[in-house]
Order: C-alpha cells, then sequence, then structure tokens
C-alpha cells in the first residue's frame, strides 16, 4: 500500500507533462516548459549538492557549458552523430570532473565554494579565448538538429518530451540514490563528519561520486539545451546562470529532491514575466537587470523562508492532515 | 598609462619594467580590495561577496558627480562616503536579519546583493565603460626607457597610505584594539564589553570605503564600468587568501599577484591573464589543504 502511495506523484507528474501539449498547444509555453525542465535538471543536481551533500560547489555552471560546448563542436564540424556526440560530452565531463574534483573536494566550506568559484570562471574564460574551437565571445553556430536513429528532433514538441523525459529520468536517479549506499553515507556526512568517519564511511569517495554525477546530469542537460537552442555562447554559463541555479535550490528547498524542480518552474516563468512587462520600464533588459529582481527574490527567501517553499509545503500539509484528522474522528478528540 | 603602440619601440628591458609598472598599478588595487575582504572575514567571518562591487560604486558614484557638475574633490568624497553608507545599509538590511546563520547562506546573500548592485547601476548608468578624469595633474616620468605616469604613482602613493594608516588604526587605537580582539575571539571581546554588533557595522562601512577609494584611483587609468566588481573582487579574494588574511601578506600577496599577471599578460597571454589569479588562488587552496592533511596524520 504504501508503495502504491509513493508512485501517485510520479503518476501525476508524468500524466501532466504528457497531455500539457494537448490543453495549451502554444509553442511559447511549450519552449519555455523546455528551459524549465534543462535548468530543472541543473537546480536538482545543485540541490542534491548543497542540501544532502553539504557541497558548496560553484562549477555547476561549466558542467552545463560543456556539455553543450562539446557536443555542439562534435556536431557541427560532422565528427559524431549528435547523440554520440551527448554521449561523448558526458564522458568528457565526467572525466574533467574527476580531475577538478578529486583534489578540490579536499577542500571544506567557504574555501571550497571559492575554489570552485575560481574554476567557473576560469571556464568562462576558457570559452572565450579558445575561438578557433568555440567561436569566442559570438558563441558557436551551425549546430544541426539533434537526430536519433531515423527521428530528427525539429519542432519544440519533440525537445519539450526529450527535456521532460531526462528531467524526469534525473530527478528518479537521484531519489535512488540518496536511498542508496552513497546517498546515505554523503547525507551522514553532512551531519557529522567525524561521526560517520569513525563508522567506516570512505566519504571522500562518496563526496567524489556524487560530484561527478551531478555534473553528469548537467552535461546531458546542456547537451540537449544547445541542441534545442543551436547555439552556445560564453555568456550563457557565467555568473548569471549560477545565480539562478542557486536561487532555483534554495527556494525551492534544500534538503529535498524534488524541490528544485519547483523552483526551476516558478523562476523560469517569472523570469519570463519579468522580461514581458519591465522590458518596455527598463532601457536595457538583459539578465543583469533580472538579476536584480532575483537577488532581492534570494534574500527574502534565506530571511524570511529559510526552508524555502518545500518547508512551507510541508507545513500546509502537516496542518491539512490534523485538522482533516481531527474532522473525521471528533470523538477521540 | 601608454598605449600598446607605443610598446613597439622600446628595449627589452623598458618593456619588463612598463609591464611591471602596470603589474604594480593593478596589485595595488588587489591589495587594497584585499584588505576590505579581510577586514570583514576576520571579524565576522563573512565572505563578502559584494567587496567587488564596492569598487565599482566608488568609481560609477564618482563619475556621476562629475557628470552632475560637482567638482572633483567634492566628487570623490561624497561618492567615498555614499559607498560607506551602501556598505552599512547592506549588513543592516542583508546580513543582520538571517535568521539561521551559516556560511553557506551568507555566501548567497552577498552574492545576491552584489548581483542587485550590480543590476542597480546598470539600469541607473547605462552599460558603456566610463572614464573619470585624471585626479592630479598628468605627468609622465621616464625610468630606464620605460614610462610611469603621476596617475600610477598616485595609486602606489595611497595603498602606502592606506597600508600605514590601518595598520597605526589597529595597533595604537582603541577602537582597533577592540577590533583585533574580536577577530581573535568573539565571545571573549564581548564578555569585556566591546559591542560585537556596532563593530560589524563599522567594518563593513570600513571595506566600503576602501573599495570606494581603490576604485577612484584606479578609474582614470583603467576606466570603469557596471561590470568591473566581479573581477577586482575576485583579485581581491585571491590575495586576501594568499596573504593568509593577514594584513601585510595580502598587501604582499596583492602585489605579487599584479606583478605575475602584468608579466604574464604582456609576455604570454594578455586573454589569460585574468585566469592566472584564480588558478594560483586553486593552487595555493589546494596545497594548504594537502598540508594540513599531512599535519594532522602526523599528529
Amino acid at each position: 500500500m504504501k508503495t502504491f502511495r509513493g508512485y501517485i506523484p510520479w503518476f501525476i507528474l508524468t500524466v501532466a507533462i504528457l497531455f500539457l501539449p494537448t490543453v495549451v498547444a502554444s509553442p511559447y509555453v511549450i519552449g519555455i516548459m523546455v528551459f524549465v525542465a534543462l535548468y530543472g535538471v541543473l537546480a536538482i543536481g545543485m540541490g542534491l549538492l548543497m542540501g544532502h551533500a553539504g557541497l558548496f560547489s560553484l562549477v555547476h555552471p561549466t558542467w552545463f557549458g560543456l556539455g553543450a560546448y562539446v557536443a555542439g563542436i562534435l556536431s557541427s564540424r560532422g565528427l559524431t552523430s549528435p547523440l554520440l556526440g551527448i554521449v561523448a560530452a558526458a564522458i568528457f565531463v565526467a572525466i574533467i570532473a574527476y580531475i577538478i574534483g578529486a583534489p578540490v573536494l579536499k577542500l571544506r566550506g567557504l574555501y571550497l565554494a571559492c575554489a570552485t568559484f575560481g574554476i567557473l570562471i576560469i571556464a568562462q574564460i576558457a570559452f572565450v579565448q579558445l575561438d578557433d574551437l568555440t567561436g569566442g565571445h559570438s558563441g558557436l553556430l551551425g549546430i544541426p538538429a539533434l537526430q536519433i536513429g531515423g527521428f530528427k528532433f525539429k519542432k519544440d514538441i519533440h525537445y519539450y518530451y526529450l527535456s521532460w523525459g531526462l528531467c524526469i529520468a534525473s530527478l528518479l536517479f537521484c531519489f535512488n540514490v540518496i536511498r542508496s549506499r552513497i546517498g546515505r553515507a554523503i547525507i551522514s556526512s553532512h551531519d557529522s563528519e567525524p561521526a560517520s568517519a569513525s563508522l567506516g564511511v570512505n566519504i571522500p569517495k562518496y563526496r567524489l561520486q556524487v560530484f561527478i554525477l551531478t555534473a553528469v546530469m548537467a552535461s546531458l542537460s546542456g547537451s540537449v539545451f544547445c541542441f534545442y537552442l543551436r547555439f552556445a555562447a560564453p555568456g550563457i554559463f557565467g555568473f548569471d546562470l549560477l545565480v539562478e541555479i542557486i536561487l532555483m535550490a534554495v527556494i525551492g528547498g534544500l534538503g529535498t529532491i524534488w524541490a528544485p524542480l519547483l523552483g526551476s518552474f516558478i523562476l523560469t516563468w517569472l523570469h519570463e514575466l519579468l522580461k514581458a512587462y519591465l522590458g518596455q520600464l527598463f532601457p536595457v533588459m538583459t539578465g543583469e537587470v533580472t538579476a536584480v529582481f532575483f537577488g532581492v527574490f534570494i534574500i527574502l527567501v534565506l530571511i524570511f523562508m529559510p526552508r524555502g517553499l518545500a518547508g512551507w509545503i510541508e507545513q500546509l500539509f502537516i496542518f491539512c492532515s490534523r485538522t482533516y484528522k481531527q474532522f473525521r474522528s471528533p470523538e477521540s478528540r | 598609462m601608454v598605449g600598446f603602440w607605443e610598446f613597439q619601440h622600446m628595449t627589452p628591458l623598458a618593456l619588463v619594467i612598463q609591464y611591471i609598472i602596470s603589474g604594480m598599478t593593478s596589485g595595488s588595487i588587489y591589495a587594497m580590495v584585499g584588505l576590505c575582504w579581510s577586514i570583514v572575514f576576520l571579524v565576522t567571518g563573512i565572505l563578502n561577496f559584494g567587496t567587488g562591487e564596492f569598487v565599482m560604486l566608488g568609481g560609477m558614484f564618482t563619475w556621476v558627480l562629475l557628470e552632475a557638475g560637482l567638482g572633483l574633490a567634492p566628487a570623490v568624497l561624497m561618492a567615498v562616503f555614499a559607498t560607506v553608507l551602501v556598505g552599512i545599509i547592506m549588513e543592516r538590511l542583508v546580513i543582520r536579519p538571517v535568521r539561521f546563520p551559516s556560511e553557506t547562506t551568507f555566501m548567497v546573500i552577498t552574492i545576491a546583493s552584489a548581483s542587485i548592485l550590480k543590476g542597480m547601476i546598470l539600469i541607473a548608468c547605462g552599460s558603456e565603460t566610463r572614464a573619470i578624469e585624471p585626479l592630479i595633474p598628468a605627468k609622465q616620468f621616464s625610468i630606464l626607457g620605460a614610462v610611469i605616469t603621476s596617475q600610477t604613482l598616485l595609486v602606489l602613493g595611497v595603498l602606502a597610505v592606506i597600508t600605514v594608516g590601518l595598520s597605526l588604526f589597529l595597533n595604537r587605537t582603541l577602537l582597533g584594539k577592540a577590533l583585533r580582539a574580536t577577530a581573535i575571539n568573539p565571545n571573549g571581546a564581548s564578555l569585556v564589553g566591546i559591542r560585537i554588533r556596532s563593530l560589524i557595522v563599522f567594518c563593513f562601512g570600513l571595506a566600503g570605503g576602501l573599495g570606494a577609494v581603490a576604485g577612484i584611483v584606479i578609474a582614470p587609468i583603467t576606466f570603469t564600468g557596471y561590470n568591473i566588481g566581479l573581477m577586482a573582487g575576485m583579485k581581491g579574494l585571491v590575495a586576501a587568501i594568499v596573504g593568509g588574511w593577514t594584513m601585510t601578506g595580502t598587501v604582499v600577496a596583492g602585489l605579487g599577484l599584479g606583478l605575475l599577471e602584468g608579466l604574464f599578460g604582456g609576455f604570454v597571454s594578455p586573454g589569460w591573464k585574468d585566469a592566472i589569479a584564480l588558478l594560483v588562488m586553486i593552487l595555493f587552496l589546494l596545497y594548504r589543504a594537502i598540508v594540513s592533511s599531512q599535519g594532522v596524520k602526523k599528529v
């Protein structure tokens, strides 16, 4: 019975995703929902790192960018098929994440954040400087459409199903990861490192594994992103994206796997609303202007809602079920 | 700063000296920004990612006030004062009300404040690069064929004044001693009657003021704009971390970093120049982590 009830949210989510395009046919909504899913994958990874593992790694947008660039470069030069490009990008990112993570994850707290922030900026400089490969400031152009077997991904709706497939898969994957040996190990090490280390948990190993797994998730999302936009530019994968991902994870609530996806949904739509309504107010409307509103939002959430929306919803649920029980059995009070 | 085209007909020695001079100039700025980071970090334990934006604010406020028709001296003074105010408001508005303080929370909050400040300046002043007029009459001196301008000397002089002034303040005045005591042991400091809350406000104000001064003295040389804060802040952070959060260490590390960058940018690749500083920081942190873990094993 309990397992059955556990499947209900998945069932609702899948049905909602499957039937959204038939209810709302507008390509605009479908296009935005693609971004919700892709940023959602990033935010879920960031939430797993920050909330469960306690690793404040700021290098997450770089994995997204590397996934986009490697898959984009390989397929735009005709070296591999797009699908193979995605796989190659994921493997490449896994290797790089291993090389970077193995030494860097030895650092603690703030120093880990500083070092990973440095890597983020170095990567952005590299995207600009290696302009033979990446196209520099003007970006990577000429990425072909994604093709798997004989099927060509042309319309928004194709990418919609692909990206939400990826998103739900990574959500399921993360749920299973935190219930696995790795997950229990990182959660226990986040709660008390000396205690879990003295019980024989190999903390560095599990931390590195989680780091690489989330990097690969971000890379897959980045590859789909570049095939959807047919474009990649260094500015996309920088500081602004980092602020947004952190915001998604924090607004959703840390310590819950599904909450960052909710954060991604809210933020991406808020982004669109801001763009639509504030575009007339301000002459310059770039990511940096919306970042002002997101910044205010982040601060308000951290001050007034430290556990995010997930904590708020949880309290609402507890309140509702308590009232419901009281309503059902008044004599047992 | 002399234009790049003038470098063509210089002897190699003069070229090296020229790169050293420009490296020292940016190094002084990194040292000043590094001091802003370490003042706040030592007293509060917070990494204030808004530090770089203070540098940007100093330059941009001065530009705005100069555009409004103020004289140079009042514009500079008011810009510094305004940035001090921004630092204090930031502490009161976003740092103090946090209910569950943790390193991560403060870091996210200061990163968010940095992007707010940056975006507000973008909205108010536009995205163009801004230049402000030279602070002192422009003169050029020649050392072995290399050119040093009076602006460069001013930057070095300001760094010297700030370093000496800050060390006198920290060692000789009661307030400075209270700051040092709080940095060493906050609980002990509050037990002997030091009001830590107001000291923290003071620290944010001081960091804002120092950052603004750094931003103003560099603005005639490298120009200013809404987006210089991130890089200036990161270089300062590198200087503070490599300098071990001490004052002398930070100043030395900042100057060294500037030298390294100037020579690397001049002889190897100007594009990768910014990456070098961050690479130095990462390698230093790793080296320190490895050394400290070995130390634990021995004990």
